[in-house]
């Protein structure tokens, strides 16, 4: 039992410290891989793969969130008569969070999904010892462009997300919910800034970091054979959810810090 | 093209020794100065030992076959010489420099001299049949004319008979012809040294013929370096100079062509007959009996 229990903790501290060289290993690798010519055509490819084929995802994703928050808030804002300040919740809601997070998720799902599977059945078909062997290596050939295409694009999506969200919002206040469209805007703009905006960006780039470093790592570390890639795209997806939630609250509380600005959701509700 | 990247390993620094305790040392092939040097190399996958002390000195300009049953650890044993497998214990030598201590970047420098032909092949599935041959030409050369990329992957997949398929995608060729591509892609540089594993395996009669040819004459005319893992008898006694055979993670014989032929060990002379044991075929009729006797009680 207490054997168990101490191989396992073991095997935790193994994996937290493999993994910790993986990611500064693909870090590195990113950042030497921009001063190098050669590498933007894989960077392009995978902005092709992971970005232009996300678009549709985002905009529905953004949409519905936007919708889902106008529809839900309503009741409890119009019971205070405090319906026109729904635009204020709404947006800074999509852009400083929701926005992000759940863009976050879907990019976890698709793309991490696919990096996971495409390098493990490269590793299990040798591919990754094979870019090896022919004294390449394999973080900077395979991992680098795939960080590098993921940090580039994530804030463009999260930007498509916040857009559509926002429609989303304003679409369901304004024309189905008739909220005055002069005091829905004039609320909202009073309510956002641009830090909320560069807020839900750079967290963009953390959890585009995070998901990308760990879907490669699960994708190297990929045990043998069809089961063992479907396991590691599962643990990947999981590792790379927890993580924006965890990433995202740790983002949350520096912002707060750096910028002690008050909480409009708060001051609204509360 | 440009020149290729030339690695910082000193030549001949000789620092290799022949272990005392090799029992076996065929005639007419003479020479300490290995050009590879595996010492004392012990290789564990968890429990399993699979090689077990081995020591191995790999001549150059020559080539040397290894031969061994099924699972006995040839893949591990070609992997472990350009550093794919990491040894548990003893030491790794290329030109009399240690390698398997090395970092990363240099280890990269040396690969830059090998081809390695893997078991399944290993191509890049997501790139066509000439983006893998030029792989890595592409990696370690400045590459100024498009033409001569193109001339040399013409080249090299003439040399194994499939000019032509260029654009293919490995999912669309057969399991002979993405070998074949994998050979072209190993040559592609123009290595010292090639590692092939099983190049002959799933080849028909004729095509494995070719390839014994095409490694003769990279070994003739180039003065390759050459280590072949194989099962098949007569390309091992055509192209090698020198056979070593791999059992229970030791080398048990080694020498030419007509020393292994003529060896006294009987597990060498089954396997190079492709006989069965008597052991292991009363083994194989019980089991089967057994089986059978199982399975009428469940029914
Ligand atoms: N990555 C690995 N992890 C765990 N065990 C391994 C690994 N690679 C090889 N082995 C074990 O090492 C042993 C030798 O494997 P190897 O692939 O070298 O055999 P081989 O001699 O090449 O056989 P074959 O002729 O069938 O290709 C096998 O028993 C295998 O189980
Ligand atoms: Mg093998």
């Amino acid at each position: 039992m207490i054997g168990v229990l101490g191989s396992n903790t073991v095997m935790g501290v193994y994996n937290a410290g493999q993994f910790g060289r993986f990611a500064w290993r693909s870090m590195a690798a990113s950042a030497r891989s921009i001063g190098m010519r050669e590498t933007y055509p894989l960077i392009w490819t995978q902005m092709w793969i992971i970005g232009v084929r996300s678009v549709p995802v985002m905009l529905i994703t953004g949409a519905f969130v936007g919708m889902t928050l106008a529809y839900g808030s309503y009741d409890q804002l119009a019971g205070m008569g405090l319906e026109e300040h729904l635009g204020v919740l709404i947006n800074v809601s999509v852009v400083k969070e929701l926005g992000p997070v759940l863009a976050a998720v879907m990019l976890a799902g698709r793309v991490g999904g696919a990096l996971t599977a495409e390098l493990g059945t490269m590793k299990v078909t040798e591919q990754i010892d094979a870019i090896e062997s022919m004294g390449t290596d394999p973080v900077r050939y395979i991992v680098a462009p795939r960080l590098l295409a993921c940090l580039l694009l994530t804030p463009a999506l999260i930007v498509y997300a916040d857009l559509l969200g926002i429609w989303g919002g304003w679409y369901m206040s304004v024309v189905e919910l008739e909220i005055n469209a002069g005091a829905y805007w004039s609320f909202s703009a009073f309510g956002i800034e641009m830090w909320d905006v560069v807020c839900g960006l750079i967290k963009g780039l953390f959890f585009a970091g995070a998901i990308a470093v760990i879907s490669c790592y699960k994708g190297f570390h990929c045990r043998e054979g069809a089961h063992g890639v479907g396991q590691a795209c599962t643990e990947a997806f999981v590792a790379s959810f927890i993580s924006i939630l965890m990433i995202d609250f740790a983002l949350v509380v520096i912002f707060k810090a750096i910028y002690s600005t008050f909480w409009p959701v708060q001051s609204l509700l509360g | 093209m440009a020149e290729r990247d030339e690695g910082k390993v000193a030549d001949g620094v000789g620092k290799n020794e022949e272990p005392e305790s090799r029992p076996e040392r065929g005639a007419g092939v003479g020479g300490n100065n290995g050009l590879i040097v595996l010492k004392d190399v012990t290789k564990r996958f968890a429990e399993q030992v699979v090689l077990d002390g081995l020591s191995l000195a790999i001549e150059k300009g020559k080539t040397t076959v290894v031969i061994g049953p099924s699972g006995c650890g040839k893949t591990v044993l070609l992997k472990h010489m350009i550093l794919l497998h990491r040894p548990n214990g003893g030491e790794i030598y290329f030109k009399g420099q240690r390698i398997d201590d090395v970092d990363d970047e240099a280890l990269n420098k040396v690969r830059a001299h090998f081809g390695y032909l893997f078991q399944e092949g290993a191509l890049f599935d997501s790139l066509s049949v000439a983006e893998n041959v030029m792989f890595p030409v592409r990696q370690h050369c400045r590459i100024t004319k498009w033409s001569e990329v193109e001339e040399l992957v013409k080249q090299k997949l003439t040399m194994v008979g499939l000019n032509g398929f260029q654009d293919f995608y490995p999912a669309n060729l057969s399991g002979g012809q993405r070998k074949r591509v994998a050979l072209a892609r190993a040559i592609a540089m123009g290595p010292e040294v090639i590692l092939y594993d099983e190049p002959t395996t799933g080849l028909d009669p004729i095509r494995a013929d070719i390839i014994n040819e095409l490694i003769l004459k990279l070994e003739g005319e180039l003065g390759v370096t050459s280590v072949a893992v194989t099962h098949d008898m007569k390309s091992a006694y055509k192209i090698a100079d020198r056979i070593v055979m791999l059992h229970h993670g030791k080398i048990i014989a080694d020498g030419d062509a007509e020393h292994i032929r003529n060896h006294p060990n009987t597990i060498v002379q089954q396997f190079i007959k492709g006989e069965v044991s008597k052991k292991d075929l009363e083994q194989l009729r019980s089991a089967s009996a057994g089986n059978s006797v199982h399975h009428s009680s469940e029914g």
